[in-house]
């Protein structure tokens, strides 16, 4: 009986979602606007990142993303980097938001089109944020558009973890 | 042996509970975000279509919750 129970629980926690203090989801996906490059999550380790996962369909998605632009330029990419991940049908709808919103190509975007990676974090809304550590564990996860205020606050906590050793 | 089979069964049975399996994820919803899947697709024409309902029909208001339904104002 004991054993059941305990093999049950630990099926229940395989489908539970990471949260913070866990490992980042390990990816590898290819650029939005270069798709014959690739980006591999372990290259991202030493820096904080804010993995941000959005459609160009989704109007918080559309709210937050000049906000995302304005937070990248307050760092230098080597300590602190934004990756959006875009999950659209069609790529070319993200390209265009994109060129509009950033035609600097200032945030590196990333696509995922089989949507693997908010089905590993099992996103409950959309747009959701995960900030990530330098060694690659989840700082936290935001569910849904962050305003001007809350930006703020993630840029005080970003700058506290680009302090820490 | 019969413990490995009701173990593997209530796996199988709690894994269909699965909210991954049972419902549409807000990642999956690009199709409902479309303009074409909105209650009144074209929202620019309401008001048009109001005037036109009004003509032909010789009635106007109860068309917001506020007010009581009768359009006799």
């Amino acid at each position: 009986m004991k054993k059941t129970v305990l093999l049950l629980l630990l099926t229940l926690n395989i489908y539970a979602a990471p949260k913070g203090g866990d490992q980042e989801v390990a990816f590898r996906l290819p650029k939005l606007f270069t798709p014959q490059t690739y980006l591999d999550s372990k290259k991202l380790h030493n820096k904080i990142t804010l993995l941000n996962i959005w459609a160009s369909w989704c109007s918080g998605c559309q709210a937050e993303m000049p906000l995302f632009v304005k937070l990248q330029q307050a760092f230098d990419k080597k300590t602190f980097e934004v990756i959006l991940v875009n999950i659209d049908n069609n790529a070319d709808n993200a390209r265009d938001f994109l060129n509009n919103v950033d035609p600097q190509n200032i945030l590196t975007a990333l696509y995922d089109q089989k949507k693997k990676l908010p089905q590993a974090y099992q996103c409950p809304g959309m747009p959701t944020s995960i900030l990530i550590d330098k060694q690659g564990k989840i700082v936290k996860i935001y569910v849904g558009s962050l305003d001007a205020k809350e930006m703020l606050t993630l840029q005080k906590t970003i700058i506290s973890l680009v302090r820490e050793k | 042996m019969y413990s490995i089979v009701t173990i593997s069964l209530s796996i199988f049975l709690l894994s269909g509970c699965s909210q991954m399996l049972t419902r549409v994820m807000p990642y999956e919803k690009e199709y409902f975000a479309q303009e074409k899947m909105s209650l009144s697709p074209v929202a620019g024409r309401a008001e048009q279509e109001g005037h036109i309902f009004l003509i032909r029909e010789a009635s106007a208001g109860g068309e917001s919750s506020f007010q009581g339904g009768c359009g006799c104002r």
